[in-house]
């Protein structure tokens, strides 16, 4: 987050906004802090119904999508680390500088995807999957209401409905023991990448020719 | 889905008319952001039936002579009659929420015990996201709680990012 506060202060506001949104059910308590110690200035929004992931398909966080001066998407469905950490383990240095290109070339950027890899890239959900979000929120109303036994029925069922978002698996996770990167993430993760699935697509970065 | 939509009316009707009782029972519903309590509903075995003003209050569509409508869209809602979609009792006209989102294949939950009913996002507000590759404008509180658009920042380009704390 420190990191997208220098590149908003250097790209500045004039013709580029960063919108980070906190998916987290947790609210002000959870994501506000992180906001206050990096001292954001960007528009900064805390979603606690995941609307974003469920508006634009994303599955995991965090993720990115670039939206040009029409409101057209040049870039989607991407793990957006600002850098890498955890020695690597995660993230990319290779990002910010294409995010820097684009806001300078705009449509001559060769970062931009045309139409067809756009649409391409936006996952494509089941009826079933669709019904995810939902359940979802259904189990945030009872979460948020203290009727825990309720929330945990259809924080379940949601994920059942849509195995591929590792939103709702690890928000629910989050009040587990072992919390959303612990044993159980680990063993799902394993799981289905064994079984040639994917934790995220991975960032393509086009090269210079 | 049709016959089981007809079993749903007839099971409200029969609700209705056996117990003599009052027809309303609340129910709360979930709309993207909204958090709509109902004081009162068609008590049905399947479906969530709303006074029309409700329908208004959860999701904006108003219910016209023409039907169903939101800015230029209108579906057909047959209102001289009972229909799957509406139906009159005592004088108070019903209209058939669930039966509205199938329509528009929307998708929804239910916790029928407490009444508790969660709407998923509007296909109608994606059809140029799947098709063109255009990005969804959405509503969403800030922390001061002023209401921010992805349509407000229209000129300038936007990077959306997700996160979160867990």
């Amino acid at each position: 987050m420190p990191v997208w506060q220098a590149i908003y202060e250097e790209l500045g506001s004039d013709n580029f906004e960063i919108i980070s949104v906190a998916q987290d059910t947790g609210g002000e308590e959870a994501a506000g802090p992180i906001y206050d110690a990096a001292a954001v200035t960007y528009t900064h929004l805390i979603d606690v119904n995941h609307h974003i992931s469920a508006l634009y398909n994303l599955v995991n966080v965090p993720s990115g999508v670039w939206i040009d001066e029409q409101g057209r998407i040049m870039r989607i469905n991407e793990g957006t680390y600002a850098a890498s950490h955890m020695d690597g383990a995660f993230g990319t240095d290779e990002y910010v500088p294409i995010v820097r290109d684009w806001v300078a070339k705009g449509a001559d950027s060769q970062y931009v995807w045309d139409s067809d890899k756009v649409r391409e890239s936006i996952i494509e959900r089941t009826p079933e999957a669709e019904r995810a979000q939902p359940t979802f929120l259904l189990g945030s109303y009872y979460f948020t209401r203290g009727n825990d036994a309720k929330a945990e029925q259809y924080w379940t069922e949601a994920q059942e409905l849509d195995p591929t978002s590792w939103n709702y698996l690890r928000q629910d996770l989050q009040y587990e023991e072992g919390g959303s990167a612990g044993p159980q993430w680990r063993e799902r993760r394993n799981r289905i990448e064994a079984a040639g699935g994917t934790y995220y697509r991975s960032l393509e970065i086009e090269s210079d020719n | 889905m049709n016959l089981s939509r007809k079993n749903s009316i007839a099971s409200g009707l029969l609700l209705c008319t056996l117990s003599g009782l009052a027809y309303s029972q609340d129910a709360v519903v979930l709309y993207n952001e909204r958090v709509v309590a109902l004081e009162e509903t068609l008590p049905d075995a399947t479906d969530l039936w709303v006074t029309p003003e409700d329908l208004t209050r959860i999701n904006d569509f108003e219910l016209k002579p023409e039907g169903a409508c939101l800015a230029e869209l209108c579906i057909p809602v047959l209102q001289d009659r009972d229909s799957d979609m509406f139906v009159t009792r005592a004088g108070q006209g019903w209209f058939n929420m669930t039966g509205l989102a199938d329509k528009l294949q929307q998708a929804w939950a239910v916790d029928y015990a407490d009444g508790i009913w969660s709407f998923g996002v509007m296909p109608l507000d994606r059809q140029a996201f799947f098709r063109g590759g255009m990005a969804p404008d959405f509503e969403l509180p800030d922390r001061e709680g002023n209401v921010v658009r992805l349509s407000d920042f229209r000129g300038k380009k936007v990077l959306l990012l997700t996160w979160a704390s867990w």
